[in-house]
Parts: C-alpha cells; sequence; structure tokens
C-alpha cells in the first residue's frame, strides 16, 4: 500500500524528487467508506515537507451502501475551497482505477482539529466553545446554502449523483422526482413487508409537500460527527459524498435528527441567538419552521434509507455475507420506529 | 418481527463473518483460533436446536408426566419409604396436564409474510384514495398505522442492544 500511495502523492505534487510514506492505519468508524490516516514526505528541490493525509476508499460495489464517485467528491470539495468561506479539508485527488488500490479511492488532507464533537456537550472538556463552535458551524451551512450551484458545480454531477432521474429545473420537480425515486425504489429496499413503513413515508412526504425554497447545494449528512474544530472555529466539514442539489431544509432536517440520537445539542446553539435555526433564519431571512424541518427529517431518513435498506436486501440475497449489513437491522429498527414517530403513528410517542 | 431475515439467517451470517473476517486474523494463538471454531459450533448447535426447541420441549413434558403415571402402575403396592417418595412424586406430576404440540413455524412464517405483502399492497391504494378526497381513506390508515405503531414498537424493544451504533464514535 506504501508504494501505490507514495506514487500517486508523486503524481500530485509533479515537482517530487521523492515520496516516503508512514504511520499508515486505519482510521475506525464510519460505514460507507474505508479510511487511513498516513503521512506524506515529499521531497523536492525546494525542500521537504511532511503532509498529514487520509486515503478514502470506496468499498467493493455489492458491500457498499452509498455508491457515490470519489472524482464528483474530490472536484467538489477543490470547488467549495476555491469559492467559498466553507471550511473544509484540501482533497488532493482521486484515483478511479480500482486496480491501483483496490477500489476508487481519493487522498485528502488530514484537517486540524478535534473530531470529537461530543466534548462540546454534556460537560465536555470543551463545552465552553460551543455557542462559538455552533455559531460558525451555522455560518458555514449558510455560506454553503448561498454558494452558486453554477459555480462549484459547473460539470452538473450534483444534480443527479445518484442518477436516478431527479430533476433540479425546479423545486417541485425536484420534489416531485425525488419522492418518485424513493416510491420506485420501495421493492429494491423492501426486504421484508415489515419495512413498510418506508412505503408510508414516502406517500406520506408526497402527499404533504411544504412551501419551495430555492434549489442550493445541500452538504448532504450534516450532523454533529460531520466537523472538526478548535479555538472555537469550525476547522473543516467533512464527509462530503451525499452533496447533491437539495432543499436546505435538508441538512436542517439532518442534523436536528441526529442531534437528538447523538445525545449532543447543535440545535440549542448559539444560545443568544435562538439556537442554531434561529441563527440560520437571522442569516438567511428564510423564516424556516420547527414544523418544515419536521418533513425534511423523515425526507432526509427516507434519503439514507434507501441506500442502507438496500444494501441489507442484498445481503439477504446472497450478494455477499458482510455482516455490517445484518448489524445494520439494529439501528434499521430503531430508524423505521423512528419514522412512525415522525408521522404521529397512534401511540408512539 | 421480520420474516426475512430470520433469527437463522442471523446467526448463520455471525458464523460467516468468524471464519471469513476473524479466523484469518487471529494471529498465531491457539487459544483465540480454538475459542473462533468453538463460537462457530455453539452457534451451529444453536441453529438446530432452534429449530426443535419448542417441539421437543412439548414432547419431553407429556413424556415425563407418562412416565410418572407409568411408574406409579409399575410400582404396583410395593413397600417401603423409598417406594412411598416415588409414589408421591408420580401422584404430583403425573397429574400435571399434557401440553399441545406447538403450531407448525414453517406454516405461521408463511402466512405472517403473506399477511404483511397484503398489508404492504394496501398502502398505495390508501394514498390513492386519500389523495381523491375520500376522507375514510385516512381513518383506515390510521387504522393500519395504529397496528405498525405497536409492532415497531415491540422490534425495537426486542433488537436494540445498547445505545448509538458500532463503529460511529
Amino acid at each position: 500500500m506504501d508504494d501505490q500511495l507514495a506514487d500517486m502523492v508523486a503524481r500530485l505534487h509533479p515537482d517530487a524528487e521523492g515520496v516516503d510514506i508512514a504511520d499508515f492505519a486505519p482510521i475506525p468508524g464510519g460505514f460507507s467508506r474505508e479510511t487511513f490516516r498516513f503521512d506524506a514526505t515529499v521531497r523536492s528541490a525546494s525542500g521537504t515537507e511532511t503532509l498529514p493525509m487520509i486515503l478514502r476508499k470506496d468499498p467493493p460495489d455489492a458491500v457498499a451502501i452509498l455508491q457515490t464517485s470519489r472524482l464528483v467528491e474530490h472536484e467538489l470539495i477543490e470547488a467549495i475551497r476555491a469559492n467559498t468561506s466553507v471550511p473544509v479539508a484540501r482533497s488532493y485527488g482521486a484515483e478511479m482505477d480500482p486496480s491501483v488500490f483496490g477500489e476508487a479511492a481519493m487522498i485528502i488532507e488530514r484537517a486540524p482539529g478535534n473530531g470529537l464533537t461530543s466534548d462540546l456537550f454534556n460537560g465536555g472538556r470543551d463545552e465552553d466553545q460551543v455557542d462559538d463552535v455552533c455559531g460558525h458551524l451555522c455560518e458555514a451551512l449558510v455560506a454553503l446554502h448561498q454558494a452558486d450551484i453554477a459555480t462549484i458545480d459547473p460539470n452538473e454531477s450534483l444534480s443527479d449523483p445518484r442518477n436516478v432521474g431527479v430533476d433540479v429545473s425546479s423545486w417541485d420537480a425536484y420534489m416531485d422526482s425525488t419522492l418518485e425515486y424513493y416510491i420506485s425504489a420501495y421493492d429494491e429496499v423492501s426486504y421484508d413487508p415489515a419495512v413498510m413503513v418506508l412505503l408510508d413515508s414516502f406517500l406520506t412526504l408526497r402527499r404533504t409537500k411544504p412551501r419551495p425554497l430555492p434549489l442550493v447545494p445541500v452538504h448532504g449528512d450534516f450532523n454533529p460527527a460531520n466537523f472538526l474544530y478548535a479555538d472555537g472555529k469550525v476547522t473543516a466539514l467533512i464527509d462530503w459524498e451525499n452533496s447533491r442539489v437539495g432543499d436546505p431544509r435538508e441538512d436542517l432536517g439532518w442534523m436536528m435528527m441526529m442531534d437528538t440520537l447523538s445525545n449532543t445539542s447543535v440545535m440549542a446553539h448559539p444560545a443568544d441567538k435562538g439556537g442554531f435555526l434561529g441563527y440560520y433564519n437571522e442569516l438567511t431571512g428564510l423564516d424556516i419552521t420547527v414544523e418544515e424541518i419536521g418533513y425534511f427529517i423523515l425526507f432526509g431518513t427516507a434519503n439514507i434509507a434507501v441506500p442502507v435498506q438496500s444494501a441489507i436486501k442484498r445481503r439477504q440475497a446472497g450478494e455477499h455475507r458482510e455482516l455490517l449489513h445484518l448489524y445494520l437491522l439494529q439501528p434499521s429498527a430503531h430508524g423505521l420506529a423512528g419514522m412512525g414517530q415522525l408521522m404521529g403513528y397512534p401511540g408512539m410517542v | 418481527m421480520n420474516s426475512s431475515p430470520s433469527i437463522d439467517n442471523l446467526i448463520e451470517g455471525v458464523i460467516h463473518a468468524i471464519g471469513d473476517e476473524l479466523l484469518p486474523n487471529l494471529g498465531d494463538s491457539p487459544k483465540a483460533q480454538a475459542t473462533a471454531a468453538m463460537a462457530q459450533s455453539v452457534l451451529q448447535g444453536v441453529r438446530q436446536m432452534l429449530e426443535v426447541a419448542d417441539q421437543n420441549i412439548a414432547l419431553d413434558h407429556n413424556e415425563m408426566v407418562a412416565a410418572f403415571r407409568q411408574m406409579a402402575d409399575d410400582l404396583g403396592e410395593a413397600e417401603g419409604d423409598a417406594a412411598d417418595r416415588v409414589r408421591e412424586r408420580c401422584a404430583q406430576y403425573g397429574a400435571v396436564a399434557e401440553v399441545p404440540a406447538p403450531p407448525d413455524r414453517e406454516a405461521i412464517m408463511a402466512t405472517h409474510l403473506e399477511l404483511g405483502h397484503a398489508l404492504e399492497a394496501t398502502l398505495p391504494d390508501l394514498d390513492e384514495l386519500i389523495r381523491a378526497g375520500e376522507e375514510r381513506g385516512q381513518t383506515a390508515l390510521d387504522t393500519l398505522r395504529a397496528h405498525l405503531a405497536q409492532r415497531y414498537q415491540r422490534d425495537a424493544a426486542a433488537i436494540i442492544v445498547g445505545e448509538g451504533m458500532i463503529g460511529r464514535g
């Protein structure tokens, strides 16, 4: 692995006379990609530089939960870095030839900052920073949502990254085509009738659409575990693989749900601005309501439930023997019950 | 409760994971290797026991009761403290009621699946009715949801182990 990494880092640094790889080790956590940390020491005529890096690699197709492109993620990160104030870790490049690392992969900067964001909450060691960090996180989200789509996505790779027929020509077209995708995908995700709450949620979402808002670039997995921070500031928003053009309330809804599941309280900060949503509304003037967020919690849950349940179904169909996809039945049971709760199923509190 | 994957499917998956992911990576520790292999064997035993456990327990129960009744006849008027103790047990345990044979699990699971698919197919029809303005469609949907609510709460209580997700920090 060290040789392949050294070759790729050398390709990304044309003036390099030599590259040494050290301390290659897996980073635990995360289900959708395999990630490894390493240091690359690049020797060139101008001197020697050691770069902290991360290799982010796709799992095999049959095992993958989200089928996304590392090249698209690389180009998006670099476009965001060049054109917005959103803090992101630099992406050095993508290697799409699976023969190099076993599967498609990308190399990104190992950004500085604490990734253990639970330190900000519940009496954690950085609780004094929570208002500043969450305020900055909100500003970063607003900067992303206010970025010009054509500038950061000139190839329209984010319009329909799953290639499932999503139409972003208008808000209504986006919602209708996305919901049609969910509904038509139900047969692919239903490994047992016990998951029928998904179908109920897709149909309910179609019947109860909220007011339209302009479409924006959304992060797609905006949650309390997907940022780093230091000294009261967000140093990087991470994990951009589910980014796409969408409704800004999707990111807020996903954060609100994951905030609850993670036992964090991002949405309660910055406290002096009325919390995350209050500050977001102050910065954008969108006046998004908690009820609207509720709709997009369900919408976002459906968005992630389709690939997750589909992965469980592929395991059940015998396409592979990974235990992860059977383990996912446990959080999935929690998620299905949560969807019933979001739709106000009788007796669910 | 899911019809699929079944409890047997889940245990089989763990057996495969031990063989595919753990055994090849346990290094040179003979105890670790043996423990992993024994874990596979125990789990395979659990799979086999689960298939017949309810039926065998019922059979054992009824055969034990029958044995007590027969032993009382066998001893007849035999004398002595030991004979008295056996007769006392035979009187007590021979009077225990027999239990019925458990229902055919495969047949129950097949019907469970069929009922589930029928409810699943009802959802788009109710959606069509609601969108057409038929208020009774919503009432029927509420009935279906009331069933699902109880079911999901039972399922979540049965399957969830601890809080959070392994591998998510």
